[in-house]
């Protein structure tokens, strides 16, 4: 397994390196002068000159991106045009607040996913069973950005006055603070891995709070959380819904489930045991998908409820042509996606004893 | 199975290799930023040697009172800045620090709006001992802002939020609002839902879809902002058919300006009847009259034209949203639908942003949507940009409305000016170079409980509104980029400095005169070359330094000199400096 999981790791290379040449590719050929963006309107050719020359813009493509590909070997991915800040700056205070509503969205799909694809197996072709599938294919047909603004009516107006509301959007409530973790801790000096780590601790408000004990902030970074990761986790619930159903069915009708209740084993064991830890590996599989599908619904999400995550700053970088940012992030986001599906991979192992890892 | 291992041990190593290796090579690379570094040190030889004429005329005089009388008090040595001469191209001469509490700026020429654009608010005054210390590093001067505005930075919560208190040093009526924070969401539904939700006190750019909502609402209240910006249908006389005047005045008549105000514009936008907005004064001629909305005379006008019918040519756009108009492509088609009314056939051509701008300035384009937001409150900032002799977005130059526009530019009094406005909108009236359709508005929603509230082009007086708890949630389009506006365009930063710093003048609020703010009164010389700012007496930073005369002088430098150590901001290019004055001293040769 250890050389499997190090081939996987090595092969992150030329993946990164191919996500580096497309995104490169595809972030430069988006139409728009980055100055014009930049300066504005107004921006006079002179400025717009001296603006190219600083940036490196004014460089030929294949010489911008061989400099490029030189600096990401060196960890360095850039400085944002728009804000004139290290790119990885950038990345430790927008990452921790989509890994926040990834975690939270896939805790909800795969909890209440994985629950209703079991009820419905079990109650098959009852009313139960009907109602929990027009539900999965309702979730599963909803545009995310509608049924966020739609949850945030409902929470946010609807329910305004009462117990049960819910903000509309943001990380936090106006007058909650994270706590300046490197200044607090006198590690403002700290620079590289060290200083991006306690950036990240600093700016998941989860963390922050826990690290802190900061029982205030932790609700609060929470309470903001619920609609969010329910907007954006409805669709994989439903997918994994689906799923769930489908593998446990077609595991319940095996002979050796037949041969597990002939025993007499409970029938929740049976469930539990036998047939679930079986029906598991495509469900597995479609979380692992599903892990891409909250990383790019996190965009729409992060964009309807104002959070400060990846996908409000690679919408802004791409709006702004600021192409290190759309870069940096394209390339943490990759490196997610491929890290989430070798951990599925592994899971396999763990699931099923007959799968070897080579 | 031991050869597998060994290989997994192998990898790992050099994976690890290749991350050491990268780490250590790192460390080289930035190396080489201190050269860059020190060869910023010559710029203070540019910076103080054009000051030696004005060192050698002021520095005597305040030192040594002060000192006999007040051993502790700190002599002044007043700061200056001047170009050699004129030749460099910029409008500023030299800017000198005649005394502790005044400054005087020499120009290249005569400005009659140079009061109006020292309001502008990139023109903020910043300590000079804070500039000295960040280079003028616009992530620096963020981090730690020190200003003489009425809010301090508590804190910015990167991507969230940014929290501003009340300056306890402020010069001015102490903020009734305490604690002020600014938020941002990018969708108009989204800031709606906050304010409707009670998250927020208020809201920029209400969407127009939402207006009806806001209007309906009762806890809440619509401000529609004084308009700035005019959208017009720009034609150029170099192409076909526009080559033609006759043409370009039966187009004026044409198009339903009334129809599409109402139909796509915000509440409180108007039809542009001239090219700039009613509320500029000197420039807008009270009784011009428009060309009327009159298609069948439009068409008979044509017709006599001789005008090709069969022929096909393009209106050229672009899908974006700015402060003149925000559904262009409906905006286009509507056009379009106009003019096909009278048998005149319009190709809509959608082109990226940037693309058209390009093209507009090159004068490729042939039939345009294009608009204009007003920088600062002259007309200069309208008739100098759009009419000059470089200018090709219209084809070829009007030479008359060039030779009018600059006795405006040039004009010493309100009166003289207004006049040769008048005759320059009576031609572009007559040339119709441009069709004025469309001065928008925009709008800002506030909870209807917060009172004394001023909503203008240039300022909100948040300081000054009234809450019940002293704290006030503002949600914007977007997160200011940094807080020294000096080097940035953007709406937000310029709202957000305009909280922390204070210019020398600033705009009224809700208005667009300009009232007292550090400096208290002003003189001009008669042939308007000549500015002396007088500083308000006791003036304080929030970080209880004071306030003198080398700050203003410093905030200027390190704007105006290219080789002034502190000239590094954040994109190094000074927009709005250039716009308002031209040129950079000491600019690296292109």
């Amino acid at each position: 397994m250890l050389q499997f999981i190090t081939r996987r790791l090595l092969l992150l290379f030329p993946v990164l390196i191919g996500i580096l040449m497309i995104t490169f590719a595809i972030s430069h050929l988006v139409q728009g002068d980055p100055c014009i963006v930049a300066l504005g309107e107004k921006a006079t050719p002179q400025a717009c000159a001296a603006f190219r020359e600083r940036f490196g813009l004014n460089q030929s493509i294949p010489v911008q991106f061989l400099r490029y590909i030189e600096n990401v070997a060196h960890g360095d991915l850039g400085d944002s045009i728009q804000f004139e800040r290290p790119v990885t700056d950038l990345i430790a205070e927008r990452l921790p607040m989509t890994i926040e509503l990834t975690i939270g969205a896939m805790l909800f799909s795969t909890t209440f996913g994985i629950l209703f694809g079991i009820i419905s197996a079990l109650k098959r072709n009852t009313i139960i069973d009907t109602l929990t599938m027009l539900g999965a294919n309702i979730g599963v047909s909803m545009p995310v950005f509608w049924l966020g603004l739609l949850l945030a009516y409902l929470f946010a107006l609807v329910l305004k006055n009462t117990p049960f509301y819910i903000p509309p959007s943001g990380r936090l409530s106006p007058f909650v603070s994270l706590v300046p973790l490197a200044t607090n801790w006198h590690l403002t000096n700290l620079t590289g891995i060290p200083k991006f780590l306690i950036s990240f601790m600093s700016n998941s408000a989860i963390l922050n709070s826990i690290l802190t004990g900061n029982f205030a902030l932790f609700k609060n970074a929470i309470w903001h959380l619920i609609l969010p990761c329910i907007a954006v986790g409805t669709i994989p619930m439903a997918t994994i819904a689906r799923m769930t159903r489908s593998s446990l069915l077609d595991v319940l009708g095996q002979d050796y489930i037949r041969t597990a209740r002939a025993k007499g084993l409970y029938n929740r064991k049976v469930i539990t045991k036998h047939a679930l830890r079986n029906a598991l590996i495509p469900i597995v599989t479609v979380i692992g998908i599903e892990t891409g599908a909250l990383l790019s619904g996190a965009v729409l999400t992060e964009t309807i409820f104002a959070l400060p995550g990846v996908g409000t700053a690679m919408l802004n970088g791409i709006l702004a042509r600021d192409y290190p940012v759309i870069q940096g992030f394209t390339v943490v986001v990759a490196l997610i996606f491929v890290l989430a599906n070798l951990i599925v991979d592994v899971s396999y192992a763990f699931l099923d004893p007959r799968i070897r890892l080579e | 199975m031991k050869k597998s291992v060994l290989f997994s041990m192998m990898a790992i190593a050099i994976a690890f290799s290749m991350v050491l290796s990268a780490c250590a090579t790192a460390t080289p690379t930035a190396a080489p930023a201190a050269p860059a570094a020190t060869t910023a040190p010559a710029a203070p030889a540019a910076t103080t040697a054009p000051a030696a004429p004005a060192a050698t005329t002021a520095p005597a005089a305040p030192a040594s009172p002060a000192a006999t009388t007040a051993p502790a008090a700190p002599a002044f040595t007043p700061a200056s800045l001047s170009a050699p001469d004129c030749t460099y191209g910029g409008e500023l001469k030299s800017i000198v620090a005649l005394d502790a509490e005044t400054v005087q700026f020499t120009l290249c020429q005569p400005d009659v709006a140079f009061p109006a654009k020292i309001a502008f608010a990139s023109n903020e005054i910043l300590p000079k001992a804070l500039l000295d210390s960040t280079g003028g590093d616009s992530n620096k001067i963020s981090q730690a802002p020190v200003g003489t505005g009425p809010y301090i930075l508590k804190e910015w919560v990167r991507g969230d939020h940014m929290t501003l208190t009340a300056n306890p040093n402020y010069w001015g009526t102490p903020p009734a609002v305490k604690t002020l924070v600014l938020k941002w969401a990018t969708e108009p539904a989204g800031r709606l839902l906050q304010l409707q939700s009670g998250d927020a006190d208020g809201i920029d750019n209400v969407g127009p879809d939402d207006i009806a909502t806001v209007q309906k609402d009762s806890t809440l209240k619509l401000y529609p902002r004084v308009v700035d910006n005019v959208m017009y249908l720009g034609m150029n006389n170099t192409v076909k058919p526009f080559d033609n005047e006759s043409v370009r005045q039966a187009f004026a008549m044409a198009i339903n300006k009334a129809q599409i105000v109402k139909e796509f514009y915000p509440a409180g936008s108007t039809v542009a009847d001239e090219f700039v907005p009613s509320t500029l004064e000197p420039g807008y001629t009270p009784g011009l009259a428009d060309w009327p909305y009159d298609p069948a005379k439009a068409k008979a006008m044509l017709t006599a034209a001789k005008f090709d019918f069969s022929q096909t040519f393009p209106l050229s756009f672009r899908d974006a949203d700015r402060s003149y108009i925000s559904q262009q492509p409906k905006v286009a088609q509507e056009i379009q639908a106009e003019l096909a009314s009278i048998g005149v056939k319009v190709k809509l051509d959608q082109q990226e942003s940037a693309t058209l701008l390009q093209n507009s300035a090159a004068g490729k384009l042939t039939f345009f949507i294009l608009g204009w937001g007003e920088d600062y409150p002259d007309a200069t900032d309208w008739y100098d940009y759009h009419f000059n002799e470089q200018h090709k977005d219209f084809g070829t130059p009007y030479p008359d409305i060039v030779a009018a526009y600059k006795i405006g530019t040039s004009g010493t009094d309100n009166a003289t000016r207004q006049k040769a406005y008048d005759t320059v909108n009576q031609l572009i009236h007559q040339h119709v170079p441009l069709i004025p359709v469309a001065h928008s508005s925009s709008s800002v929603a506030m909870k209807a409980s917060i009172g004394n509230v001023i909503i203008g082009p240039y300022n909100e007086n948040f300081e000054d509104m009234t809450t019940s708890s002293g704290q006030l949630v503002f949600v914007q389009n977007a997160e200011p980029i940094s807080l020294y506006f000096a080097d940035e365009t953007d709406g937000e930063t310029e709202r957000a400095c305009r909280l922390l710093y204070t210019p020398l003048l600033d705009y009224q609020w809700g208005g667009v005169g300009s009232q007292p703010a550090l400096a208290t009164s002003y003189d001009k010389s008669a042939d308007l070359t000549q500015y002396t700012f007088h500083l308000r007496p006791g003036v304080k930073f929030s970080d209880g330094s004071v306030l003198t005369a080398n700050d203003v002088v410093a905030s200027f430098a390190a704007q105006w000199d290219a080789k002034n150590p502190d000239h590094k901001g954040n994109k190094g290019v000074y927009e709005y400096f250039t716009t308002l004055f031209t040129q950079f001293l000491n600019a690296p040769k292109s």
